[in-house]
């Protein structure tokens, strides 16, 4: 408790500014849906575009314009994805790499802290933070749309598992964040890393869902794993992302923790 | 295994991949004692603290502390121990008075004697509530010295604990270790300053670009009887040759000589000589450690 009161401290400002900012941008976006009516319009205007122009944003706009839409892909949009990637990459690599750097963690490690205790501290606290700032923006999504629509049992579900399989998705950012600081020396650079391994499978993401040529390497895409829209259009099962995104978090872990209790611990 | 022997290092080594770190070391500490491990900077010194809170792992050997192997009870060997680094870095933007509540959330401490040292370090209420990025040096190594003590350990650690401390503070640092030291507890400290080494251990040893060059006591390694001798003649003397030393510096009717062994046949010929002024003092832990340093060279 005493290392999650650590952490806390440390970080409360980002954490607080992240859970407010995607919880207002949820309630936004979905309060947007009810106000003006853009679906016949837009629907319109996209079918003039040429075919690669409308699979470049069509499928997401036109999707949007529906409660439900709305609801996947505000909790899809890259603002989310970047406010949580800076969560989940910065406090492990800054905690582990980082400290590594500045000697801290030679300070912690002569204390009597076992080094399997410290890393699965780390990561339980930022899993913890990563799931209550989600939680909140969920729980905001509910509240928009309790209010401005209607709340079906059945969406409630859908968007608990949206945030579940949200959560999931950052949570494996985090532990591979973990296991490049368990090997890494210097924290700037680990997250540097980590940061550029995600934008370049987030944009191959993206890029493979455009171009038939590379949509092989989906099955080997974290993001391919998360897929809000469809979990809301029931296209997809929940189960397969747990399984995959639960599999690779757990290899990260059990890496990080093999490495960092073999590591010389820098000075 | 003597149970008197907190310390005990055995053919250790550590190479950080081709690099030496530091080559078959052997050495041992005794309860009570304070251990003065010497060398200059880069020698070795900080590697192997650092394999003795299981910090770095050796690459061959055995370090056995209050009887145990280090990497089998790492965790109940460092909550016997206290450490204080050598480039003690605590978290910047934390306050001192947060800092020693964490580090005393990890230990096993007693509020009182941290509040006394609180008070002998002079440590005050606004040094406490000030960020640790914006203390100078030498508070910060106070905050060292006091969570490495706060837990009352039965071994110390020290890297170079009194760098950034006054004189006055040194004093009262040497104190401490003295009276920690007579309550029984070992104190393993690492330095590079000869004179606080020749003042507070009993035992030395000393460490050359990774390996022990000598391990001895204070007063055996001044029985080596390396003494700088300094004298200015009235007169020049034609053919100057002293019998066991070594002639260091000279200019015009100045000599500095370092001695080694019988002074007997060096008096002799000195009394013989025409000498206005001379030096000779006691000898020096300083001269001792260079002279194995030349031996080496």
């Amino acid at each position: 408790m005493a290392y999650f009161y650590f952490i806390w401290k440390f970080h409360r400002s980002f954490l607080i500014f992240s859970a407010l900012v995607i919880s207002a941008f949820q309630f936004l976006i979905l309060k947007l849906v009810t106000t003006i009516d853009y679906s016949a319009i837009t629907s319109y205007l996209l079918e003039q575009l040429p075919e690669n122009v409308q699979a470049m944003f069509g499928q997401d706009f036109i999707s949007m314009l529906t409660v439900e839409g709305a609801a996947a892909f505000g909790l899809n949009h890259p603002l989310v994805l970047v406010i949580l990637s800076i969560g989940a990459i910065t406090i492990p690599s800054r905690h582990i790499a980082g400290e590594a750097e500045t000697g801290t963690l030679e300070l912690v490690l002569s204390f009597p802290v076992a080094r399997t205790k410290l890393l699965l501290n780390l990561w339980i606290t930022v899993l913890s933070f990563l799931f209550f700032i989600i939680l909140f923006a969920v729980f905001s999504s509910l509240v928009s749309i309790y209010i401005f629509h209607q709340l079906t049992a059945g969406l409630f579900v859908k968007m608990i598992t949206i945030g579940c399989n949200l959560w999931l998705l950052f949570v494996f950012v985090m532990s591979l964040s973990l296991l490049l600081s368990s090997f890494g020396k210097e924290g700037n650079k680990v997250g540097i890393r980590v940061a550029g391994i995600t934008l370049v499978f987030y944009l191959l993401h993206y890029l493979s869902s455009l171009w038939d040529t590379i949509s092989f390497t989906k099955p080997f895409n974290f993001f391919a794993y998360y897929q809000p829209e469809d979990i809301m259009t029931g296209n997809r099962s929940f189960s397969l992302h747990f399984v995959v995104l639960f599999s690779l978090i757990l290899i990260c872990l059990l890496v990080s923790l093999f490495q960092f209790n073999r590591r010389d611990i820098p000075g | 295994m003597d149970q008197s022997i907190i310390i005990s290092v055995n053919n250790l080594s550590k190479f950080y991949g081709e690099t030496l770190g530091v080559q078959d070391l052997n050495f041992s500490v005794s309860q009570g004692e304070i251990f003065g491990f010497l060398g200059p900077n880069g020698a070795g010194k900080t590697t192997t603290i650092r394999m003795l809170l299981d910090l770095l792992r050796p690459s061959f050997g055995q370090i056995h502390i209050f009887g145990k192997e280090i990497y089998d009870h790492s965790l109940e060997i460092r909550r016997r121990s206290g450490y204080l680094p050598g480039n003690f870095s605590a978290y910047g933007n934390m306050t001192g008075a947060d800092f020693l509540r964490f580090a005393g959330s990890m230990r096993r401490t007693s509020p009182k004697l941290q509040s006394s040292l609180i008070d002998r370090f002079q440590l005050s209420k606004e040094d406490l509530s000030q960020k640790v990025k914006h203390l100078s040096h030498g508070t910060l190594q106070k905050l060292g010295i006091i969570q490495a003590f706060f837990h009352q350990p039965e071994l110390l650690i020290l890297d170079e604990p009194t760098i950034g401390l006054d004189p006055l503070m040194q004093e009262e640092f040497y104190r401490l270790l003295f009276e920690v030291q007579n309550k029984g507890k070992t104190i393993f400290f690492s330095s590079h300053n000869l004179a606080e080494v020749e003042k507070i251990c009993h035992r030395i040893a000393i460490i050359r670009d990774g390996k022990l060059v000598a391990l001895e006591t204070l007063e055996s390694l001044k029985k080596k009887k390396v003494r700088r001798l300094k004298f200015i003649l009235k007169e020049p003397v034609d053919d100057l040759k002293l019998p066991g030393a070594n002639l260091v510096k000279q200019k015009d009717l100045y000599y500095e000589y370092l001695v080694e062994g019988d002074m007997k046949r060096l008096l002799q010929k000195l009394s013989s000589m025409p000498i206005d002024d001379l030096i000779f003092p006691e000898p020096d832990l300083e001269e001792v450690f260079m002279a194995y340093y030349h031996k080496e060279e």
